[in-house]
């Protein structure tokens, strides 16, 4: 796998008057796990989906390889693996189906071998036919990160992927970041689960005030220092956020 | 081309399968026709030859407002789990998106068309079964398809789009609207095809201009 370095570069993001991003700048290199930390409306989300090409941001530009991604072609779309808040799944198709009509739209050679190994990698019954509609939500979940992994994208950009997670798949999740990490995958996951984060990040970011405040390396913090340091950088934020 | 016909074959078939084992869509649809069939039936008594004058009209009525609870819901799979995103990540032209449901949103119309026609025919004691009316009214659904597709991909992104969806689209379907009632009607009163060209003629530069322009738009529509 070619190494892929995703750079935001002075990225400004506006809804109206309100500023969400504010001349950010951030560097991503293969092999990273950042994990994004930042209070409710620091601007998380907005982040991953400008630096996944479906927000336009107001000013700046997202560059891979050191060349300005242009999201109008597929190409550079097809680079990110996408788990957000909402599944990305269709309620009424199964599991199998969800991903086989996704393997399709990626151009993906998925052999029932490889659908079966990419579900039980996630930790699903690769036999059941079960309509997602009758999923739970650590299900759905399961089979959102499988959907994510379907096309082997070059980044992974999750947004609270540990949710509706039980513990068993919470540390399957960290088992699957540390085999992405591994083939070279740059990964920016934004979640409050920091005591799971810890096991697999190999840097923090902190957003505040629409700008990445620091980025740090896990040099084995332990769960305290982490929330400490943590809620020393936002807590401007969250002073500035009360009326 | 090759592959961009099987993105739009896979992005039919799954529409069309999420709607069969559904049924949201078409029992909705269904539904308001017959019933609208019906209230037309009791509300005007009519006379046979007042009958012939104003089937073309009623008939397109009951569609076109049939169809829009039809695509009021052609792209709330999408919205309701974010699948619009994933969508635009995967395909290869985000236009095919827009192909795709074109051609789910007239396979609808012309199923509608299919059942609304024998129910109206026995209801009003009417024979219909006429091929040029079927020219008709195919051409009609794919003018309502192209332009009712480009606007419900608008209103599916809005807090009113129950009521954003015929506010906007009923007036850019007059000229569809008036096409077919006209043709449809010259057609059942025994008028040669030839004869409507006129109106055929308006309904085909229609249709093309309005797929044309929203093949063109789609992509920034859907983004953002």
């Amino acid at each position: 796998m070619p190494e892929a370095n995703l750079q935001a570069r002075a990225v400004s993001k506006r809804y109206g008057t309100q500023r969400v991003l504010d001349q950010l700048d951030l560097s991503l290199s293969p092999g990273q796990t950042v994990c994004l930390l930042g209070p409710n409306g620091a601007g998380k989300t907005t982040l991953l989906r400008v630096l996944a090409g479906l927000l336009r941001p107001t000013a700046g530009e997202i560059r891979l390889d050191g060349a300005p991604l242009d999201f109008t072609h597929s190409a550079a779309r097809r680079q990110f693996g996408l788990v957000m808040h909402q599944t990305y799944l269709y309620e009424q198709l199964s599991g199998p189906e969800n991903l086989r009509f996704y393997a399709n739209l990626y151009q993906v050679d998925l052999s029932e071998g490889s659908l079966q190994a990419l579900l039980r990698r996630v930790g699903l019954n690769p036999t059941r036919p079960t309509p997602v509609r009758a999923y739970s939500r650590g299900m759905k979940q399961r089979l959102t990160i499988a959907r994510a992994l379907l096309p082997s994208p070059r980044i992974l950009l999750l947004d609270e992927p540990y949710t509706g997670l039980d513990m068993q798949g919470c540390q399957l999740l960290n088992e699957l970041l540390q085999q992405e990490r591994a083939q070279g995958r740059i990964i920016l996951a934004t979640t409050h689960e920091l005591s799971y984060v810890l096991q697999v990040a190999t840097h923090f970011a902190v957003l505040a005030r629409g700008r990445i405040a620091e980025l740090f390396p896990n040099d084995e913090l332990s769960l305290d220092a982490l929330q400490s340091r943590y809620q020393q950088l936002a807590q401007p934020v969250k002073a500035e956020a009360r009326p | 081309m090759k592959n961009s016909l099987k993105t739009i074959r896979v992005l039919v078939w799954k529409d069309l399968v999420q709607e069969w084992r559904s049924k949201d869509m078409l029992t909705a649809m269904f539904s308001f026709a017959v019933l609208s069939l019906f209230i037309f039936n009791y509300a005007m008594e009519l006379d046979p030859a007042s009958r012939a004058d104003l089937a073309a009209g009623i008939i397109w009525v009951v569609i076109v407002f049939a169809g829009t609870l039809g695509l009021n819901r052609s792209f709330t799979a999408e919205q309701d789990q974010g699948a619009f995103d994933a969508l635009m990540m995967a395909v290869p032209d985000l236009s095919l998106i827009y192909f795709a449901k074109f051609i789910t949103n007239f396979l609808v119309m012309v199923f509608l068309t299919l059942l609304v026609i024998p129910i109206y025919s026995l209801l009003y004691n009417q024979a219909l079964f006429a091929p040029a009316l079927g020219l008709v009214l195919l051409l009609g659904a794919w003018g309502y398809s192209a332009a009712g597709t480009l606007i419900a991909s608008m209103t599916v992104q809005t807090r009113m789009r129950d009521l954003l969806l015929p506010i906007l689209l009923f007036p850019l379907l007059m000229p569809v609207n008036m096409a077919v009632v006209k043709a449809a009607s010259a057609v059942l009163a025994g008028v040669a095809l030839a004869d409507v060209s006129g109106w055929l003629n308006l309904l085909v530069v229609y249709n093309v201009i309005m797929t044309t322009i929203s093949i063109m738009v789609f992509a920034y529509v859907i983004q953002e």
